[in-house]
């Protein structure tokens, strides 16, 4: 059975962090459905080829940012009370993050403020036709 | 906690040769440390003193809080750089003299991990390649399911199969509870097994600390100027930048602990871009034992 999250150990970004937006972005897909069981720590570890408590830091701050629960001898799961609004922000934390790099360099290539605007306009008028078009 | 394994000020000298010097570590039960050096830095010397098979001139150790004694094998298992295995016996003459010698051999865990390496029992070792060697020297370690490795290089001469099978293993013992300090030159081995790193330099240790938390502290701030980049005055001479190379238009700060402060001085000069750039293990290493930073202090170290 594939991994359900992939990770690059080589990326200068830490381990337990890649695990960790893996989780969100698979919550706010919902590929990871509310209440539904992660993997524990050790097959997860084993499935991505990396160290147990990498992963096991990754739980447990998810736990705190109130993403999943750990019940002692049960294992990890996607919250279920309340996991709407959860997946929500973990979308927008990923997304805030591209849109923010996106930004960035657009400004150090030398764009003003208004020039990027429109051209954020314009990529939502390609993604969004709907709203775009009378 | 009682560390699993500890050196302290561990230094081995041959005559004029200092191979190891005042090299102080701790292993925590349920880690994975991986100790990173060029080649004569001091690994194996730092493995042989620390199981009693070359003399310290000076430095103490303990396993599991105690002193080493017969009895700390009965927990540990040491697989060396060159395993000592005896030639003209088969693989399976090797599994049956384990089976008499150790109460704790586990049999079934031997022939599972014999199927994964894919050896033959009925070949003599002496008849084996170099990474097959390494194999029974793993299997062999492994079978008796101890609560400590001590591993030098131990995917050496195996392919990029078998050596992911290496770090399986090490990461299912680890996650069963066991503490494990393995040398390596492969870097990627280490970014994916270990939650802990130590780089060797000459006998002296320069980096000691999690691998995500040097991931997060060891940063490359890059500013791009619409001109000459300018000279910021203090730059160089703050402790937290290490390393500073300038071309053109670019300046480039190695910077540990404190980027965001090293971004705030780049941009008084009003610069056309600041990055922050992350560091991968291989570029820390690089970093470290290259001779522009003799040594790093970092996190707990005086």
């Amino acid at each position: 059975m594939p991994a359900i999250f992939t990770v690059d150990p080589r990326s200068g970004v830490p381990l337990y962090l890649q695990v960790i937006e893996q989780v969100k972005r698979a919550v706010a897909l919902g590929t990871l459905a509310p209440g539904e069981q992660l993997p524990t720590v050790k097959s997860l570890a084993l499935d991505l080829t990396v160290n147990p408590n990498t992963v096991a830091r990754a739980y447990r701050d998810l736990e705190r940012d109130g993403i999943i629960e750990t019940s002692p001898g049960r294992g990890s799961f996607v919250r279920a009370n309340g996991a709407p609004g959860e997946a929500l922000r973990a979308a927008e934390d990923v997304a805030a993050a591209l849109l923010g790099e996106s930004v960035r360099q657009a400004k150090a290539l030398g764009l003003e403020r208004p020039r990027i605007a429109a051209l954020l306009e314009d990529v939502l008028g390609r993604w969004f036709p709907e709203i775009g078009e009378e | 906690m009682e560390h699993s394994i500890a050196i302290r000020d561990l230094t081995k000298r041959y005559g004029d040769f200092t191979a190891v010097s005042n090299l102080s570590l701790e292993v925590e039960p349920g880690s994975i440390c991986g100790l990173l050096g060029p080649n004569g830095a001091g690994k194996s010397t730092t493995f042989k003193c620390l199981l009693g098979l070359a003399r310290p001139t000076s430095g103490s150790f303990a396993i599991e809080g105690k002193a080493l004694t017969p009895a700390t094998f009965e927990s540990l298992a040491y697989v060396p750089e060159k395993s000592a295995l005896y030639e003209n016996l088969t693989l399976a003459q090797h599994l049956e003299y384990y089976r008499r010698c150790y109460a704790r051999y586990d049999a079934a865990r031997a022939g599972e991990l014999v199927e994964m390496f894919k050896l033959e029992r009925k070949k003599k070792v002496g008849r084996y390649s170099k990474g097959q060697r390494t194999a029974v020297a793993l299997i062999l370690a492994f079978s008796l399911r101890p609560r400590i490795f001590v591993l030098d290089e131990p995917a050496s001469g195996l392919d990029p199969i078998f050596q992911r099978l290496v770090l399986d293993l090490m990461i299912e013992a680890a996650a069963g509870g066991a503490t494990i300090l393995f040398s390596s030159h492969q870097i990627g081995q280490v970014e994916r097994a270990a939650d802990r790193v130590a780089i060797l330099k000459n006998g002296t240790l320069v980096v000691d600390g999690s691998v995500d938390e040097l991931k997060t502290t060891e940063k490359i701030v890059e500013a791009i100027f619409a001109s000459a980049a300018p000279d910021i005055d203090g730059l160089a001479s703050d402790p937290r930048v290490r390393r500073i190379e300038r071309s053109g238009r670019i300046v480039r700060a190695y910077v540990r602990d404190g980027s965001d402060a090293i971004v705030k001085r780049f941009e008084e000069f009003s610069p056309r871009d600041v990055t922050v750039m992350d560091l991968g293990l291989e570029d820390i290493f690089l970093t470290a034992v290259d001779g522009r930073d003799a040594t790093i202090p970092h996190g707990d170290q005086p």
